[in-house]
């Protein structure tokens, strides 16, 4: 029966891009942005490609911290808050010295230290990282209002600063220049050294990770610094692109990097997860955004969808492994 | 290997943890209250005692939902949304129809529904709980704020007994939120103590592959689970609701987190099978006085949230603590 044969030969090709980890993802993104631009002639326009870009750099760049940090087997729910204070930092360091780059290092170096507690809080004091990062978040939502009760503005207005969000660098904005860049350094870490194996590694079975002579809390360790330094440096971008501080930013922001990870194939439970399954996460989650603003619907649609997406991508993502996810 | 990958999934994320202790939770509790009460001659007064009762009501119903979810090996973080979306029905029908009694009727008729949805995904299609009610989180916020289009409903009828529902007090003495956060306490404590029910859904929460075998319909007693939640988190939304006479887009927002830190603040593990409603309820008045007697010392709003974050990662690392020394 060749009908049958030939069948068989084109379903194949397309079973092996539905299994494998990024195809489907892939085909996702395709398939919105096909959906979108036959509704819309401006959604495949090289200004909205940029818009894009730009909104999807601020989530990309915590959301890879984030990744890292999932694999490993743990979670941070106070990046949204971490977010809002070292933006905060940023302006009032700037606001201080008069100097950029100071300002910016203060705002990573402030993130970094929340990831620091966060690191200490689970691993060293064994508080489970769900509760102990949402405890660390009221802490960041209650202390940047003792550190500031407003919006710290850019008083010195250094014409500079604002640059840092909306500037471009060979035509690309330069946000998403930097997110590419930590995507990259991400990506690398993680499939071409030993390090990521290692995340990999602790994350999939800790016992076994401490039995070949490392340490899972040093790992993890590792991971939660890099989830703040991340997000000191989103933190950056932020302030620059609103050219203020702002304390009450970042609300319900963790959520959505958590969903555009969980998006990307990332597991909840550790040991599984790939940068770019995240990259393509964020993307699906800011085209839909965009999508919803181009079709002129209502823009609470912003928050219905990615909930949508995000149940239905794990329950495909459960049918295609033919596995349950607990 | 679903077998080993469920045994190692629980010790990531979710590590398991030995619950508190019901005497050290109580022996806090009055600590908590002696402290306080030199600190401010208004703090031990029948007065402000019973006004903290009526204040933490509604994070007590949410608390105890959660908890029930929790043990029976789920988790359920859409219960602020569910706080603001019943609601609407409420208001709604109340200015309809004159009725409360009908308008409640619809707010759990909602709760219901919403339960039944995130039960259905998480125990039936076995989509990871955390995510199907990350999602519906947003969803039902988004749905809120698509209905209301983000500005308050009123209620118009000025029924007396809604009035008396949320500010009327219970003898003259305890505020009526109260009464009904105690009666359902009392209620569910007795459920899971003391019927058959309550100890299938410790045995599906401790070990559901067990509990399977022991013929327990897993899948539906989890269903159950996520429908009582909703359905409380439904209370404790009328009580909301009845207190500020009105429906409010943002009510809710973030119940969720403080529901979870109490409910593991009163020992119930994240991994599932363990805790005490009993407990639950001390964790609850634990943070309640906590933020009320830091409010009677005129310490601003802000230092009860880094404070509350303090005594929750406090509390928790000296529970792991205890286990390890143990």
């Amino acid at each position: 029966m060749p009908a049958t044969e030939s069948i068989k030969q084109i379903t194949n090709p397309i079973k092996k891009i539905l299994t494998s980890e990024v195809g489907f993802l892939v085909l996702s993104l395709l398939a919105l942005i096909i959906g979108i631009s036959s509704f819309s002639e401006q959604f495949l326009s090289a200004p909205n490609a940029v818009a894009i870009l730009h909104q999807s750099s601020l989530v990309l760049i915590v959301a890879i911290g984030m990744t890292v940090l999932l694999i490993s087997g743990e979670v941070d729910i106070s990046v949204g808050a971490n977010l809002a204070f070292s933006s905060c930092v940023v302006m009032a360091v700037i606001n201080q010295t008069d100097s950029i780059a100071l300002g910016a290092l203060a705002g990573i170096a402030f993130g970094t230290s929340v990831g620091f507690i966060n690191a200490f809080v689970t691993t060293v004091l064994k508080v489970n990282s769900l509760i102990g990062t949402i405890a660390m978040m009221m802490m960041l939502k209650g202390g940047v209002f003792l550190f500031t009760r407003e919006a710290i503005q850019n008083h010195h207005q250094l014409p500079l600063f604002p640059k840092i969000a909306t500037g471009f660098v060979l035509g690309i904005p330069v946000p998403a220049l930097i997110a590419s860049i930590v995507a990259i350094i991400g990506w690398v870490i993680m499939t071409r050294t030993k390090a990521g194996r290692l995340f990999l590694a602790t994350g999939a079975n800790q016992k076994a990770t401490r039995l070949s002579g490392y340490s899972p809390e040093r790992v993890k360790f590792a991971a939660f610094l890099l989830t703040g330094a991340l997000t000191g440096l989103a933190a950056v971008i932020l302030a620059s692109l609103i050219n203020a501080g702002q304390p009450t930013a970042g609300g319900g922001f963790e959520l959505i990097v958590i969903a555009a990870v969980l998006l990307g194939g990332t597991s909840l439970m550790g040991g599984r997860g790939t940068i770019l399954g995240t990259i393509f996460g964020v993307l699906i989650l800011k085209i839909v955004d965009n999508g919803i603003i181009l079709l002129r619907l209502n823009q609470d649609y912003q928050i219905i969808f990615p909930g949508i997406v995000l149940i239905l991508a794990l329950y495909m993502d459960q049918k295609r492994r033919g596995t349950t996810n607990d | 290997m679903p077998q080993s990958n469920n045994i190692k999934s629980k010790f990531s994320l979710f590590s398991t943890s030995r619950g508190n202790s019901e005497l050290a939770l109580i022996v806090s509790l009055l600590v908590v209250i002696t402290i306080f009460s030199f600190m401010s001659e208004y703090f031990l007064t029948v007065r402000n005692l019973t006004n903290v009762l009526g204040q933490a009501s509604i994070i007590m119903a949410l608390a105890m939902g959660v908890a029930i979810v929790l043990i029976s090996g789920e988790v359920d973080i859409s219960v602020g949304s569910v706080v603001a979306a019943v609601a609407i029905p409420l208001v709604e029908i109340m200015n309809a129809t004159d009725s409360l009694m009908l308008g409640i009727a619809g707010a759990l008729a909602l709760g219901l529904m919403i339960g039944a949805i995130n039960g259905y995904l998480s125990a039936y299609l076995r989509i990871n709980s955390l995510i199907v009610t990350l999602g519906t989180l947003f969803i039902i916020r988004g749905f809120v704020y698509l209905y209301t289009g983000k500005r308050p409903i009123a209620d118009t009828g000025y029924l007396e007994n809604f009035f008396q529902l949320g500010s009327g007090r219970f003898l003259d003495i305890l505020p009526n939120p109260a009464l009904v956060a105690g009666i359902i306490v009392i209620f569910f404590i007795f459920i899971m103590r003391h019927t058959r029910f309550g100890r299938r859904i410790y045995a599906v929460g401790s070990n559901a592959e067990v509990a399977s075998l022991a013929g327990y319909n897993v899948r539906r007693l989890r269903f159950y689970c996520f429908i009582i939640c909703s359905l409380l988190a439904s209370v404790g939304g009328i009580l909301l609701s009845s207190r500020l006479g009105s429906a409010i887009h943002t009510a809710g927002m973030g119940y969720e987190f403080q529901a979870i830190a109490a409910v593991v603040l009163g020992g119930v593990s994240l991994a599932g099978g363990i805790g005490s409603l009993f407990g639950v309820m001390l964790g609850v008045l634990i943070l309640a006085f906590v933020s009320n007697g830091l409010g009677m010392i005129n310490l601003p709003t802000e230092w009860q949230l880094v404070i509350t974050g303090l005594v929750i990662i406090a509390a928790v690392a000296l529970d792991a603590f205890k286990k390890k020394s143990r």
